[in-house]
């Protein structure tokens, strides 16, 4: 089971990381060595396999290995040796046609490469750099809900980050423009507003849920709507006569306040509208006190006060919804959602209580004195800015936040509680909580080798385990482990239990969501009849109506005739009339959703239970509810029920694997029909780490494919083999096309199908390493055994990327080496991949500001810059 | 409000009326006069820059599109002063002294030449910067944005240098175009080589911003006691980014650095509500954030556009209707099909034919947006459209083959005066970066170059 593993893992590897593992021949080899092997072994294997294209006057691709003509140049040029392993590795070089070289011969040059040419150094391995990280939206949301129990939707209040190497949480690219910071201090604001109360007391709030009344069922509500005050929501149909009510009592007699609070929904459906009307009433104790009429208001949430006296004990709320317009057609579902009704009050101050959450932050009372009220401020600040900034503030920023908040409450009219806030405002608005700020272990004499890439401090390994595995900061145990600097001693133990904490849910959505897009399935547009169209007989009338009507449009209405006005209308009727039928599956939130949780499910499976992670790529089982196993039309297997959960399949089922689940056939889909090329591209990115190079920028045969299919409607498969005849497409084509063509049985809603346009599908294939298939299954098991270890490198790479939050570069290659080692050894559990990257040297050590180390850096990863500087 | 091309269909009529609630309010605010208010006091009159001759603010705005436009269906048969509209361009053909059509002009730094492929993402990043982009996933480095250089110099003007808007707010997951950070494609405005400027889409955010938050009468005040509390925020935060600083180093200090110049930017915008008082509330009900209907979106995000111009919040704007590469479809004119896959179209007439229409659907707003600043009459009778240079564009000509020479451009207004419209210009092949000189030295832009300029551009 997992933790034993993770455990036995990051014991195995202990605070040595590999040093002692690492398989090397490069002992202390120098420069001068490696010149000497290059000359000796490497040059002739060159000659001998590599010549053709790249030596002797040929330069294809821009390769010229006989124009490397120092040991200068040969052995600095990482980055082109990177590119020659990675080609030699992947079996793509030589070409597969070409003759190639044994696995002994491949080996020598891989060894050179690493020991020559990257020079790592297995005793003090080169951990790269990150850059300063500042917290992406996903970081920044989780941070606040761990460090002040407030949701803030960042989602809908921040631009979105820019993304690099597949991932929003890169160092590099995680820029901050004006306007950003600008809504990172009017954010600060408002959720410290939100968890802070600023007075001592306030009068008592009584909240009766909308789900606390009674006299009608709710409608489901929609299962999108996240968040618990949703949940507690009453949905009352604007179609239907309603009438709900709830009984409160009052202790005290006085002058309250009710608050209304209630959202009107609807059900997006393209192009069609709802021009429903109800009217809603609010009584209390039968009077009544609001009425108004609603139409479709598209999600607005509504919030209304009314003043009340009212008597100690019992009174009644009511709410009646009086639907308006019997006749209309009913389209988009529209809906009244009671969130709440408060009750306030009584309002005189005799009355008042502490409000909520002031003894969470206020822990006892204020004091009087001017020095015990900064005393006291300094003791609830202190730890606070430990935790937003996630290590422990200096001394000059807890006296400057303390000034801050006297000046504040040492103002009339202003207390203590409010300069407190307003002192928090300023802490969530610093660069030390935006940024993850990292520091460096101070030298000890236990240093192994002088000069050494020296281990990040344990507070900086607290927030780099946090945030890989929860998204968030590190909570109070990692804080307190890094205080006594135990948590390096400590990390198996407290990555086990972070795995097994609710918040590392946030490693499968957000690690997952990216790396396979499954974020994407929220926003795809697919258009289901299009989908359907392409199985079903081609339908020429239809066709031809389409055609006409785009073409009267194209005149446009006031130049046409009003026959022709009158020939518009009666096909936009026709349209009309088609459209308003449903296709017979459409992709909406409930199957979205459940897709997406099909994927996140099935890696969270084999996270936690550490199976095999070639499980991703084939296996016997399946997470399915009742919704997406009749959208797979696995009826037979008798799934019932809303939540997602683990089925076995069938012997022989097409389904079981990332490939074939929903989520990756839609995201790699056209909207309205399947994409073979991206299907196969998205195979090679992301599962087998050998991604074609995007296609030149202009590509003229395609002319010629469009002028055979003037001539006939060719299939898919018919017009990539056109493609493919072209020398310059063909060598990547001939990569890609296979794998996606294999899918071609899965249509663009990732449904079973049969035929395309009156042709039966032919998904036989041959991968360019040479292994034919017939089915999916079949492919599947070739990935899953041939091609095993290129999996188990490309999830690395990519989960190592998102470990680190940056871009992998050659020095990573030994890293990344000896996890896929540990996962050959393991049968690929997960607890060897994360362990791995976690007692890795990049994960554990910066390269600080090593001057040599940084040159050598930047002359191989950055190249000259063109253009001219404007201005 | 009159516009070029009212919505006709009872399906299209219901967008206009929901769409209404908000705009009700906001058309007898397009109604008014521009405000007076904040027409520059007399202590800027010596100074240069976006300022017409008889002294009416003078606003600039540059608008994208996505994937270059079918030529056949977007140019005119002749380059003349009596040219008659394509049928791509048809909906401004009401409009038509208030254009000019530009052909002939190329943004030769977004070839592909030794970078290859990522035609998007130079298509986009070199719009308005006119320099090569770095092909790299994360050593962002493209020019500063010709906006942002007038905003520099013309900014102090108005109570924000700029502002910068997108209709495009879901991004994909993954990588973007061809091993070029995504920055470059989803970015108009660049305040610096690596500082791209994100642009805002939120429609309610972008009103609450230029105006406060909160009901109408409220605002005001409630900005002012944000900015009020926001200043001892600011000292706070500036001692600890300056503590920061001296431990970072390279590219850690150019983070920090763009830290460094938000922190000066909200004082600048502080001290400018001293100097401007408190802005003209529009009186107009909030409006709702994303709309799902994508019609509605877009026009509500011109209408921002338009009430920034109107309310002389700004100056200098951009507004990305849709990133180059952009593949949503647009169910609202029955076109299932992405946009960007459409792009490739092999020559097929049915592709072609739908993607005219989106060309052309995407005009129709444009038109309506100029509609509305041509509806807006300044004190002097002036519009504003007569006081302004709207540019709109893509970075692709021909979305099929991705070519940057001869883009489809079209500028709108008279720049108060100095522009001649109501002509098709063909300009034979000189650098966009000619246009985008040309319009920065009108707004007062004091420099003889930009971005790979070889002279600013006569004849326009």
């Amino acid at each position: 089971m997992f933790p034993v593993a993770l455990r036995n893992a990051l014991r195995l590897g202990g605070l040595g990381y590999f040093l002692a593992l690492l398989s090397t021949s490069a002992g202390a080899s120098g420069a001068d060595r490696g010149a000497a092997t290059f000359h000796r072994e490497i040059q002739p294997l060159l000659q001998e396999f590599c010549s053709d294209c790249h030596s002797d006057g040929a330069k294809r691709g821009g390769v010229a290995f006989d124009e490397l003509n120092s040991d200068d140049a040969i052995l600095n040029n990482p980055t082109l040796w990177l590119k020659a392993l990675k080609n030699l590795r992947a079996g793509l070089m030589p070409p597969p046609r070409k003759s190639q070289p044994s696995d002994a011969q491949k080996r020598t040059i891989e060894n050179w490469i690493k020991d020559a040419v990257f020079r790592v150094d297995p005793q003090n391995p080169d951990p790269g750099r990150v850059t300063v990280r500042r917290l992406n939206r996903v970081e920044y949301r989780n941070t606040i809900r761990d460090l002040l129990g407030v949701d803030f939707d960042t989602e809908k209040e921040f631009p979105a980050d820019d993304a690099g190497f597949g991932f929003d949480n890169i160092g590099d690219v995680l820029t901050l423009s004006p306007m950003l910071l600008e809504k990172y201090v009017a954010a600060a604001k408002s959720i410290v507003t939100r968890a802070v109360p600023v007075v001592p007391l306030v009068p008592a709030e009584h909240v009766v849920k909308g789900k606390a009344f009674k006299g009608a069922e709710s409608l489901e509500a929609t299962r999108t709507n996240k968040n618990a005050a949703t949940a507690d929501g009453l949905v009352l149909s604007y179609y239907e006569h309603a009438g709900v009510s709830n009984q409160v009592h009052v202790e005290a007699a006085g002058r309250f306040q009710l608050l209304l609070d209630f959202t009107a929904n609807e059900r997006f459906v393209d192009n069609q509208f709802d021009y429903n009307k109800c009217r809603l009433i609010f009584k209390a104790d039968g009077q009544e006190l609001w009425q108004h009429e609603y139409t479709r208001e598209g999600g607005k949430a509504f919030h209304y006060e009314f003043d009340q006296n009212w008597a100690a004990g019992e009174h009644t709320l009511a709410l009646e919804v009086h639907p308006l317009t019997p006749d209309q057609k009913q389209v988009r579902s529209l809906t009244l959602r009671l969130d709440s009704v408060t009750v306030r009050g009584p309002l005189e101050s005799t009355y008042w209580v502490r409000p909520r959450n002031h003894e969470k932050f206020f822990p006892r009372p204020v004091p009087e004195d001017e020095a015990g009220r900064r005393e006291y401020a300094y003791e609830i600040l202190t730890p606070f800015v430990r935790r937003a900034y996630r290590r422990p503030p200096a001394a000059v920023t807890m006296d400057r936040l303390v000034a801050l908040a006297e000046s504040k409450f040492s103002q009339s009219g202003k207390n203590f509680e409010a300069g407190i806030a307003q002192a928090m405002i300023a802490v969530l608005a610093s660069p030390r909580f935006l940024f993850r700020e990292e520091g460096i272990e101070v030298a000890t004499s236990e240093a192994p080798i002088a000069g050494a890439f020296p281990e990040v401090d344990e507070y900086s390994l607290a927030s780099r385990l946090s945030y890989f595995l929860w998204a968030s900061m590190p909570d109070d145990e990692l804080l307190r482990l890094a205080g006594r600097r135990e948590l390096r001693k400590n990390l198996a133990a407290q990555t086990e239990r972070m795995l097994a904490d609710r918040r590392a849910e946030a490693l499968v959505r957000n690690f997952v969501g990216q790396w396979l897009q499954t974020r994407d399935l929220e926003n795809i547009q697919i258009d289901a009849r299009q989908v359907f169209a392409r199985e079903a007989a081609i339908d020429g009338d239809a066709e031809k109506r389409r055609a006409r009507a785009a073409e009267l449009r194209q005149k446009g209405e006031e130049h046409l005739t009003p026959a022709e006005k009158k020939e518009l209308d009666d096909l936009r009727a026709t349209f009309a009339r088609r459209f308003s039928r449903p296709p017979r599956a459409e992709l909406n939130g409930d199957l979205r959703r459940a897709m997406r949780l099909e994927t996140e499910k099935t890696f969270d499976h084999v996270l936690r239970k550490d199976r095999p992670l070639l499980e991703l790529l084939d296996s016997n089982y399946a997470f399915l509810n009742e919704r997406l196993a009749s959208h797979y039309g696995l009826t037979n297997l008798h799934v019932t029920g809303d939540e997602v959960r683990l089925v076995p399949l069938p012997e022989g089922s097409v389904r079981g694997g990332l490939m074939t689940q929903g989520s990756v056939l839609i995201v790699t889909s056209n909207p309205t029909r399947t994409s073979p090329v991206k299907r196969g591209l998205f195979i090679l990115d992301n599962l087998l780490g050998t991604p074609p190079p995007p296609p030149p920028p202009d590509i003229p045969p395609l002319e010629e494919a469009a002028k055979a299919m003037k001539e006939k409607t060719l299939s898919l498969r018919e017009t990539l083999a056109l493609h493919r005849e072209a020398a310059l497409c063909s060598s990547c084509h001939n990569r890609m096309d296979p794998l996606g063509l294999a899918l071609e049985n899965f249509n663009a809603l990732g449904m079973w199908r049969e035929q395309e346009r009156n042709q039966p599908i032919d998904v036989t294939g041959q991968l360019l390493t040479g292994e034919s298939f017939t089915n999916i299954r079949e492919l599947k098991r070739i990935l899953a055994s041939q091609h095993a270890t290129e999996f188990y490198r490309t999830l690395t790479e990519k989960m190592l990327t998102y470990a680190l939050g940056r871009g992998l570069d050659y020095y990573d290659v030994a890293t990344v080496d000896r996890i896929v080692e540990q996962l050959q050894a393991t049968q690929g559990r997960p607890s060897a991949l994360l362990a791995g990257i976690i007692g890795s040297a990049p994960f554990q050590k910066t390269r600080g500001f090593t001057p040599a180390a940084e040159s050598r850096a930047t002359a191989a990863s950055q190249q000259p810059i063109e253009g001219k500087t404007p201005l | 409000m009159n516009h070029p091309d009212m919505p006709k269909s009872a399906a299209q009529r219901h967008f206009a009326l929901s769409r209404r609630r908000f705009l009700r309010g906001l058309g007898a605010c397009i109604a008014l006069p521009a405000f007076e208010s904040l027409v520059p006091r007399s202590a800027f009159a010596g100074e240069i820059g976006a300022v017409t001759a008889s002294g009416r603010p003078l606003r600039t705005a540059f608008l994208f599109f996505p994937n270059g436009a079918i030529p056949g269906a977007w140019w005119p048969k002749d380059a003349a002063a009596d040219f008659e509209f394509s049928p791509t361009l048809k909906p401004l053909e009401k409009l038509r002294n208030s254009i000019q059509i530009l052909g002939g002009l190329d943004q030769k730094a977004a070839n592909g030449g030794p970078d290859g492929a990522g035609d998007h993402a130079r298509g986009n990043g070199v719009f308005l910067t006119g320099v090569r982009i770095k092909k790299s996933a994360t050593d962002i480095r493209a020019g500063i944005s010709i906006d942002q250089a007038i905003a520099r110099q013309v900014g102090h003007l108005t109570r924000f240098p700029s502002i910068e808007l997108s209709s495009d707010a879901i991004r994909t997951s993954g990588a973007c175009d061809s091993g070029y950070a995504c920055a470059y494609q989803f970015n108009l405005s660049w305040s610096s080589p690596t500082t791209p400027v994100a642009a805002e889409s939120n429609p309610r955010l972008i009103f609450e911003r230029l105006f406060g938050a909160g009901a109408p009468g409220e605002r005001a005040e409630n900005m002012r006691r944000r900015q009020q509390e926001q200043r001892s925020v600011l000292d706070f935060v500036l001692e600890e980014a300056k503590g920061m600083s001296r431990r970072l180093n390279g590219r850690d200090k150019e983070k920090l650095d763009q830290y460094l110049t938000g922190i000066r930017d909200i004082e600048t915008s502080i001290a400018k509500a001293e100097q401007f008082g408190s802005p003209q509330d529009p009186g107009v009900e909030t409006p709702p954030s994303i709309p799902q209907d994508r019609a509605q979106y877009v026009q509500l995000m011109f209408d921002m556009l338009a009430l920034a111009f109107q309310t002389d919040s700004t100056r200098v704007a951009t507004l990305l209707l849709g990133h180059d590469g952009d593949n949503r479809s647009l169910p609202e004119i029955g076109i299932a099909e992405g946009h960007h896959d459409l792009s490739h179209h092999f020559n097929s007439e049915e592709k072609i034919q739908k993607l005219t229409e989106i060309d052309r659907w995407y005009v129709q707003q444009f038109a309506r947006f100029l509609q509305t600043l041509e509806d807006t009459k300044e004190s002097d009778g002036s519009s504003v459209l007569h006081n302004s240079m709207i540019l709109y564009g893509s970075g692709n000509a021909d979305g099929n083959r991705h070519t940057h020479s001869n883009l489809p451009l079209i500028l709108a207004g008279r720049g108060g005066g100095v522009l001649t419209p109501g002509r098709y210009v063909q300009h034979g092949g000189k650098p966009m970066s000619n246009l985008l000189l040309r319009m920065g030295q009108v707004m007062g832009l004091n420099s003889e170059r930009f971005g790979d300029s070889t002279a600013p551009l006569a004849d326009v």
